[in-house]
């Protein structure tokens, strides 16, 4: 089962996330980056010479050292992780995150919920939708 | 009376001219191949505080600040010898010499006429000094003006930065407050009693309200954000399709009559009005839950001043005119939550709107007894 690459700095939202994959029976093994240049190891290799393709990237916007905004950037530009699903998982909804999210290809852009029911909710959907019912790209490369 | 003379010889006459000279405002000067003053006006007079007796025969830099007396002449000899035989003179650097050592800007234009074999300079001369104050004071006012149109600007950014951080930072914790105050429920039910476990429950509701009031600030931020986008719009139409919504959304209150008069049209942000009257056909609909029947009305008629008022007005709860001008501040809330719920942000919204439109928006009511918003928007009827 491919992993699911989560991109999250709020230890708090970490457990909160982790915490709702597992309450919606979400199994894929968790892989968890805690800032641009960590997601960017997990993907690409820490000398960038081949990482992990996750099954879907759930990624926050507000990172440090780099933004989660660059981050979808490198995501997009790797033919390796092009097709890849990202969604955004973000406190935000100003329109420039929103447009720079969906101009550089993010799938989805969902703004967590204060509430943990919706939140667990928003979470069993998104989970639901890309790794059931969704068909997801064909490899790109050997596995 | 002698009969009259033909008009060509009052032309010829030398008193006609001297008439002239003494009616202008400008100083008329002459001088002579020596540059000594040889005519000078009543105006001249005006301007540089000497008499004619007393200037006749004297030297022009007299008229002339001590530095501008040699380049003056300079200038005399070559315009002399040109070509050009008038000469318009502008600019910073003419200046003239009052009698009291006083000096001023001025504009003149000199010509030179050659009669008999005599050349003779004219000078025809303004004091400025007016005008320039008049010119430094409206550049002073730009410079003033584009100034604080950067600190606008500069605060205009400062606060969307503030709102963005606001949108980040605050929900986070907040985010984290309920959903751990939910999972001790979920963890520990079997330990938590019933008690903690309402304790725990208030904790959560409290984290959703902040949630909601930070989005409501925000979205009063983000709302008149931007530039008005005005055309014809029919807020007549729109009220009619807000009551729509509102009934769909709460059936239970069928006991609701709207009257809204037809044909109200307004040059307005189409945006914007739809936002305002959903405000206000809210408020109205939130504070007449109580009656057992409702009556709101949305009307317009003519102020005094020949402006168009737009009256949205219930027979609800009313309000206290004592607390008239709290009632578009932003949070600010005449009943309790637990009576009417709401967070206090609509008639600020409300407000926001109506004064990006230019206009003005007030109350009236009394407690049980109803309430009115009347708002203008700004424009004269038939503009």
């Amino acid at each position: 089962m491919k992993p699911i690459l989560l991109v999250e700095d709020n230890p708090d939202d970490e457990l909160l996330t982790l915490r709702a994959l597992k309450k919606n029976h979400i199994h894929n093994p968790v892989v968890v980056a805690r800032d641009g240049p960590e997601a960017l190891d997990v993907l690409f290799g820490a000398d960038r010479s081949g990482g992990i393709v996750p099954a879907m990237v759930l990624l926050d916007l507000k990172l440090p050292k780099l933004s989660g905004i660059e981050v979808l950037r490198e995501i997009r530009r790797s033919a390796d992780t092009r097709m890849t699903p990202v969604v955004i998982l973000t406190s935000s909804r100003e329109e420039q995150d929103l447009m720079a999210g969906y101009e550089l290809g993010a799938n989805s852009y969902i703004r967590k919920p204060v509430d943990f029911a919706q939140f667990s909710e928003a979470v069993r959907q998104l989970g639901l939708y890309w790794l059931v019912l969704n068909e997801p790209p064909p490899e790109s490369r050997p596995t | 009376m002698t009969g009259t003379r033909p008009v060509g010889e009052v032309l010829d006459s030398p008193e006609f001219f001297r008439r002239i000279l003494a009616i202008a405002d400008d100083a008329v000067l002459s001088v002579d191949e020596d540059h000594r003053i040889i005519l000078f006006n009543e105006g001249a007079e005006k301007i540089f505080g000497w008499r004619a007796d007393e200037i006749i025969g004297q030297p022009l830099n007299t008229l002339l600040p001590q530095w501008a007396g040699a380049p003056h002449t300079r200038h005399m000899h070559a315009f002399a010898a040109g070509e050009a035989v008038a000469r318009p003179m502008r600019g910073r650097g003419i200046r003239g010499r009052r009698r009291d050592g006083g000096e001023f800007p001025a504009e003149a234009s000199i010509s030179r006429i050659d009669v008999g074999g005599r050349t003779v300079f004219t000078a025809i001369l303004r004091d400025v000094t007016a005008a320039r104050r008049i010119e430094e004071d409206m550049r002073r006012l730009n410079a003033d003006l584009i100034d604080r149109a950067v600190q606008l600007e500069n605060a205009n950014r400062e606060l969307e930065a503030f709102s963005y951080s606001v949108s980040h930072d605050l929900r986070a914790p907040l985010r984290s407050i309920s959903g751990f105050a939910q999972l001790l429920v979920e963890d520990f039910a079997d330990t938590v009693d019933d008690e903690a476990k309402d304790f725990l429950r208030r904790i959560e509701g409290a984290s959703t309200r902040m949630a909601e009031l930070i989005d409501d600030l925000l979205a009063l931020s983000r709302l008149t954000r931007g530039d008005l986008m005005p055309t014809l719009v029919d807020l007549s139409a729109i009220a009619r399709e807000v009551v729509d919504e509102i009934r769909r959304a709460d059936p239970g209150r069928a006991r609701v009559t709207v009257e809204i008069e037809d044909g109200m049209t307004a040059v307005a942000d189409s945006r914007l009005m739809r936002t305002a009257v959903v405000n206000l056909m809210d408020n109205a609909w939130k504070y007449t839950s109580r009656n057992d029947s409702a009556r709101i009305s949305f009307t317009s008629g003519m102020d005094a001043e020949g402006q168009r008022v737009f009256t949205l007005r219930d027979d609800g709860a009313g309000f206290d005119m004592a607390y008239a001008d709290k009632l578009f501040g932003a949070f600010q809330r005449l009943h309790g939550t637990g009576e009417f719920p709401g967070s206090g942000i609509g008639l600020a919204t409300v407000q926001r709107i109506v004064h990006k439109h230019g206009g003005r928006v007030w109350a009236e009511g009394a407690v049980g007894k109803g309430a009115a918003f009347h708002f203008t928007l700004g424009e004269r009827e038939g503009e």
